[in-house]
């Protein structure tokens, strides 16, 4: 099972992700402010982040590259509720593993973690 | 002497004075009149040679008139005789010399002695108390005159005389009937005409035929300058024209001060300066008459004979009134000549001004205060599809079409209050609606008022609709940006709901309940389906809501 943390501007989206994901199995970390997230992730080991495009002080893909700077094996997906080619590009260059439009369905979700997750897992063994 | 003898000599001198009577009674001309006394005398006298010379009054000296029975070249010697037997013969009094080897005049002996005169009879030809001439009696042997012999040969001379003058009066009055008649052609013939070289030819081809002479040249001052240039010349070669400035020249000097110069032998006439050039040409005597215009002198006329001849004052008046007649249709054709140049330059500007209009895009008309077309550019003739020539003078109301319920033309605003007016109008055409901006500038006269209208229309029509497709473009700009932040506000918490009622329905199980949570997700998708919709929006088309709203239709 994995870390993982959550960031949207909405607090209700990350209490709905981290209730999805929990049921599956994983630790979710939910957070609505981006230095905290930030202050989290540099502080403890996170598998994937779950990005809002659309923050409070910095974009879903700002926070995406100083994630990266922290722990580049950390996957992402991005959600957005207004998907655009320039923040898409962005956040693929940046290492974003999905791109998801809101409102994504639970199942999913759940589908889209669990892919991301199992390429790491696949990343890891090639890398072993 | 006898008397017998004495009658006799009576008898022989009245028979000479008959036939010398009939011969100059039948002679109307003095040139025949001379020619033929001198030709007789000889015989009838008994003499050797006769010569006969006329007083030049202008020259004061006397010019060979005829001669008989002696060369050419003792006839050109420079001077006639001594200055005392010239003097006295010019007081009236005959001069007999039985030896000219006894003259103190040497050139005259030399060429006397060359030519085998021995003795002469000089005597005066008197006309009305004074002296027009001389005619002179020569023997090759010498020979006493005498008294009676000189006072018989004195009574000839003077019956010469008397025929010489009135044959130069008939002559001259036929001359005067014929130069009015050549006056008039010439004047006609200079008058038909505005062509400058046309005028001056006619003038220098005419004047000499009329005259009797061989060529003439016409001398013109520049305006600018003043300088004396030659303007058309007759008769004469291009050495000859080319000599030399003549301008220094007496009888040129005298002729631009507006006196006529006669010339009878310009070989020995101080008044001439290019002796040399003449005598190549065979110019023997020349007139020179001024050409004046209101008293004004504009040029000279000269007139050149290639026989030694002196002009007679009908001559010399003939050839003033041609150069007056001439003078006026100089200056005739010379302002003719500047106005056509003037037009010339006023029709180039007016070119080139018009070229400028028509290469001005806007259209532009120019409108008279009758309210009349008096111009109208290129652009206006090809936008209304109509031509110049139907366009001018037509009333401006026919032109300037308003719609119902837009403002009136400019024009007429001017035309009103004399200040400038601006009027946007639009109107239906075949591809559209157009816009045209009719801006009217008046021009004001000496006296202040309007005295034409300028107006030119510039089509608004492309910025026009440049500027409705730019309010359009930011209106579909603010749609889709609308939509965007639909979209992305409401995707969030939609998210949220949607994702929390399928949570819900998930835990329910089979509760009774469940059905309603499925309406809730069902109606949340179809709100996720629209807003996907709307947040891929990149235009957009209007439908009808309620009443007069519209709504943008998803699609």
């Amino acid at each position: 099972m994995a870390n993982i943390l959550v960031l949207d501007d909405v607090l209700d989206a990350t209490v709905l992700v981290g209730k999805i994901l929990t049921k599956r199995g994983h630790t979710v970390h939910t957070f609505t402010e981006e230095e905290e997230a930030l202050s989290f992730a540099a502080a403890n080991t996170v598998d994937l982040a779950i990005l809002d495009i659309k923050l409070k002080k910095m974009s879903g893909v700002e926070v995406l590259a100083e994630l990266k700077k922290i722990n580049a094996k950390m996957q992402a997906i991005m959600l957005t509720g207004y998907p655009t080619v320039e923040t898409a590009r962005e956040a693929i260059n940046l290492g974003a593993d999905e791109y998801c439009v809101k409102p994504i369905d639970r199942q999913e979700l759940e589908d889209k973690v669990e892919k991301v997750l199992k390429s790491k897992a696949k990343k890891s063994q090639l890398t072993i | 002497m006898n008397s017998s003898d004495g009658q006799g000599r009576d008898r022989r001198y009245l028979l000479v004075f008959q036939q010398v009577t009939k011969m100059i009674s039948l002679a109307h001309n003095p040139r025949q009149v001379m020619a033929s006394i001198v030709e007789n005398l000889p015989e009838l006298l008994g003499i050797d040679a006769c010569t006969i010379r006329l007083l030049d009054p202008d020259a004061d000296q006397f010019v060979l008139g005829a001669a008989a029975g002696v060369s050419d070249t003792y006839l050109s010697r420079r001077d006639v005789d001594s200055a005392e037997t010239m003097d006295m013969v010019s007081a009236g009094r005959p001069v007999a010399m039985e030896n000219v080897a006894t003259s103190p005049h040497d050139s005259f002996r030399e060429a006397a002695r060359r030519e085998g005169i021995v003795s002469v009879l000089t005597l005066p030809i008197s006309y009305q108390g004074r002296v027009t001439g001389i005619m002179r009696l020569l023997t090759r042997r010498r020979r006493v005159f005498a008294g009676d012999e000189i006072d018989f040969a004195h009574a000839l001379a003077e019956q010469v005389g008397i025929a010489i003058a009135n044959a130069a009066m008939f002559r001259q009055l036929e001359h005067q009937v014929n130069y009015l008649r050549e006056v008039q052609t010439i004047s006609k013939m200079v008058n038909s005409t505005l062509d400058l070289d046309a005028v001056l030819q006619t003038i220098v081809e005419l004047l000499p035929r009329s005259l009797r002479a061989h060529g003439c040249t016409i001398r013109l001052l520049t305006p600018q300058s003043n300088k004396l240039v030659l303007a058309a010349s007759f008769g004469l070669s291009r050495e000859y024209l080319e000599r030399g400035e003549v301008v220094d020249e007496e009888n040129t000097i005298r002729a631009l001060q507006g006196e006529p110069v006669a010339i009878a032998d310009v070989a020995s006439d101080e008044r001439v300066l290019y002796h040399e050039h003449m005598g190549r040409e065979g110019i023997k005597s020349l007139l020179a008459v001024p050409i004046k215009v209101n008293n004004e002198v504009i040029g000279i006329i000269r007139v050149l004979a290639r026989e030694r001849r002196l002009f007679s004052p009908a001559e010399i008046s003939f050839a003033a009134a041609v150069a007056e007649v001439g003078g006026a249709a100089i200056k005739n054709a010379g302002t003719y000549r500047q106005i056509t140049l003037l037009f010339n330059q006023i029709e180039e500007h007016e070119q080139f001004l018009g070229n400028i209009l028509d290469c001005i895009r806007p259209q532009l008309l120019v409108i008279d205060n009758r309210g009349h077309v008096v111009m109208a550019n290129k652009a206006f003739l090809e936008a209304n599809g109509q031509r110049e020539a139907d366009v001018l003078g037509m009333a401006y109301n026919q032109l300037c079409r308003v719609e119902e319920g837009e403002r009136g033309c400019p024009v007429a605003e001017v035309l009103a209050t004399g200040e400038m007016a601006v009027v946007v109008q639009s109107q239906r055409e075949e591809d559209g609606r157009h816009w045209y901006e009719r801006s009217a500038t008046p021009m004001l006269g000496a006296d202040g008022e309007v005295e034409y209208v300028i107006e030119v229309i510039r089509d608004l029509t492309a910025q026009r609709r440049l500027e409705e497709e730019q309010a359009e473009r930011s209106k579909l700009e603010g749609v889709i940006e609308l939509a965007g932040t639909v979209a992305h506000e409401i995707n969030s918490p939609l998210f949220a709901a949607l994702g929390t009622a399928q949570l819900l329905e998930s835990d329910l199980g089979d509760d009774e309940q469940v059905e309603d949570i499925r309406t809730i997700v069902r109606n949340l998708k179809a709100i996720s389906e629209l807003t996907a919709k709307m947040a891929s929006m990149t235009g957009y088309r209007g439908k009808e809501y309620v009443g007069e709203t519209r709504i943008v239709d998803l699609g």
